[in-house]
């Protein structure tokens, strides 16, 4: 699994990936800064199926936090989810995010 | 009762709400209705728009029969398509083969829809149950052979196929037995409704449950208490629109919205005064009605708040607030309390009120997508005088935030206070 996921893949998922793509737009041009390379993608919250297989992390928005738990249930064995902290997301702060969502690749060990 | 108590008690129901596998799908089937919808309303408003000279242009130009095409295909049909739609959905949620389960789902729904007669012989289907008083019915129809489909399939009722035929083959063919099951139910409901004073199983839906259904959604107390709730919602940090919005008003609210349409195109009056634009007129630059605060924003004298207005204005007059929401935040902040969830409450009793005594005409049926700025969003609707409905109220509520908020943004101490708070509740 983890040789298929060479280049770290950063998914951003909101109610209709609208908001989200602009606190991606922010954390590419963060990533770009530190010569990363990363692909960060915004979707809509019901589109994380089709892509679960080749994302390393899923960073959801604050508005969504009810739908974590159900998130973590279907896809907490594959990939690590988390909450952006509401206020870097009110912000659009794309060096923190970015950094949680590395620390959150970082730190999976894979399981619930 | 707590604020943390409320705050789960909400979390609870909004992740209900969320992950209940039917309305997830029937709002998930209408959503990717999107484009159907909007190219029918659009086409509507083409051929409605009520000016004499242009009316005489399409008659005489011979375009009136044109531009009526698209929406006897769309909007007059949107039934058939959200039984596709929903049951796709709902079997693919499952991990099942959706494609068939959607198409049999159609197949179904057209059975127990009565047929007539073509004028030169032959049979015709008639548009009467297609478009919006089909609606529910083709909701349950697609529900019942979403769910049935995987209920056959994991009681391993298919035709199994020997080791090396591709898969795409053992699931034409999987979906076969259930296929017959579906035709075979469909037949007998057909029967047996036509046998009784409801003619067909539409009859029966529409005057049973969609009716009675519609009626309690579209009613001015329903109307104020959801826009109220939204807000509740986002007030504890939740996609309110999404989860009460799209997920319960919009499916119970379409149809009259397409009823609306089709008097809208006929030069009448639409009957329906609270429609699912309703409650997105409201929540023009975002849910909160927080254009005025960000324009208040701008001017304001702390250097964060001047960040965050600039950072929002953009997106807030395409209707995306969620920087507002979360920067400000106005997420559990007991100054903003009032004004957040009261401006909007206030503002949907006026829309309807007004609506009523004649001022404010009743909205035409067309739901602009996501992402129509302010006031153009407002005309789209309803024309000047909802657009120019939509410039007072973004004007009232700057008024009043900027009385609220001229202590709070001033005050750098408290701004920290704010800052520290929600941070540590999302985490």
């Amino acid at each position: 699994m983890t040789e298929m996921k060479e280049i770290k893949k950063i998914l951003l998922a909101c109610a209709g990936g609208f908001s989200t793509s602009m606190l991606v737009e922010k954390m590419k041009e963060e990533a770009q800064k530190r010569g990363l390379s990363v692909v960060i993608d915004a979707t809509a919250q019901t589109a994380i199926d089709k892509e679960i297989d080749s994302i390393s992390v899923v960073l959801l928005g604050p508005q969504m936090s009810h739908a974590e738990k159900g998130l973590k249930e279907k896809y907490g064995a594959k990939v690590p989810i988390a909450v952006i902290p509401m206020m870097d997301y009110g912000m659009m702060n794309g060096e923190k995010v970015l950094n949680q969502a590395l620390e959150l690749i970082e730190n999976f060990e894979g399981g619930l | 009762m707590q604020p943390s108590k409320l705050q789960e008690i909400m979390l609870k129901a909004s992740s209900f709400i969320q992950n209940n596998l039917y309305i997830k799908s029937i709002s998930g089937g209408l959503m990717s209705l999107m484009p159907v919808l909007i190219i029918g309303a659009i086409f509507s408003l083409i051929n409605g728009l009520p000016l004499d000279a242009y009316q005489e242009f399409l008659v005489s130009t011979g375009l009136k029969p044109f531009v009526e095409l698209p929406v006897i295909f769309t909007n007059n049909m949107l039934a058939l398509y959200a039984s596709f739609a929903i049951a796709f959905r709902l079997t693919n949620e499952l991990g099942k083969d959706g494609f068939s389960a959607g198409v049999l789902s159609m197949l179904s729904f057209l059975i127990v829809t009565p047929l007539g007669v073509a004028e030169g012989g032959g049979v015709a289907i008639m548009q009467q149950w297609l478009g919006a008083t089909g609606f529910f019915a083709a909701m349950l129809v697609a529900v019942f052979v979403g769910r049935m489909f995987c209920v056959i399939l994991d009681k391993g009722l298919y035709i199994r196929m020997p080791a090396g035929v591709p898969p795409q083959i053992e699931r034409s063919f999987a979906a076969l037995v259930p296929g017959f099951l579906f035709v075979i139910a469909a037949l007998i409901i057909n029967a047996i409704f036509a046998a009784t004073q409801f003619v067909s199983i539409h009859g029966f839906i529409f005057g049973f449950i969609q009716t009675p259904l519609t009626n309690i959604g579209a009613s001015p107390i329903a109307y104020i208490l959801v826009v109220f709730l939204i807000h509740l919602l986002w007030w504890f940090g939740i996609h309110g629109v999404i989860v009460l919005g799209v997920g319960v008003m919009m499916p119970i609210l379409t149809p009259l919205g397409l009823e609306n349409l089709a008097y809208f195109q006929e030069g009448l009056t639409p009957p329906n005064v609270i429609i699912w634009g309703s409650i997105t007129l409201v929540l023009m630059g975002g849910s909160g009605t927080t254009l005025g605060l960000v324009i208040a924003m701008l001017r304001a004298k702390a250097a964060r708040y001047r960040t965050l207005g600039r950072l929002a204005i953009v997106p807030g007059i395409f209707g995306i607030n969620e920087p507002i929401i979360f920067g400000t935040p106005m997420v559990l902040n007991t100054k903003f309390l009032v004004p957040f969830l009261g401006i909007p409450t206030f503002t949907a009793f006026m829309t309807w009120l007004l609506t009523i005594i004649g001022i404010l005409p009743t909205l035409n049926g067309f739901g602009p997508p996501l992402g129509t700025p302010a006031v153009v969003h407002g005309f789209l609707m309803g024309g000047w005088r909802v657009a120019a409905w939509q410039v007072v109220l973004s004007l009232f509520h700057f008024l009043v935030i900027m009385r609220i908020s001229k202590k709070q943004m001033q005050k750098h101490t408290l701004k920290n206070r704010i800052r520290g708070k929600p941070q540590h509740r999302a985490c």
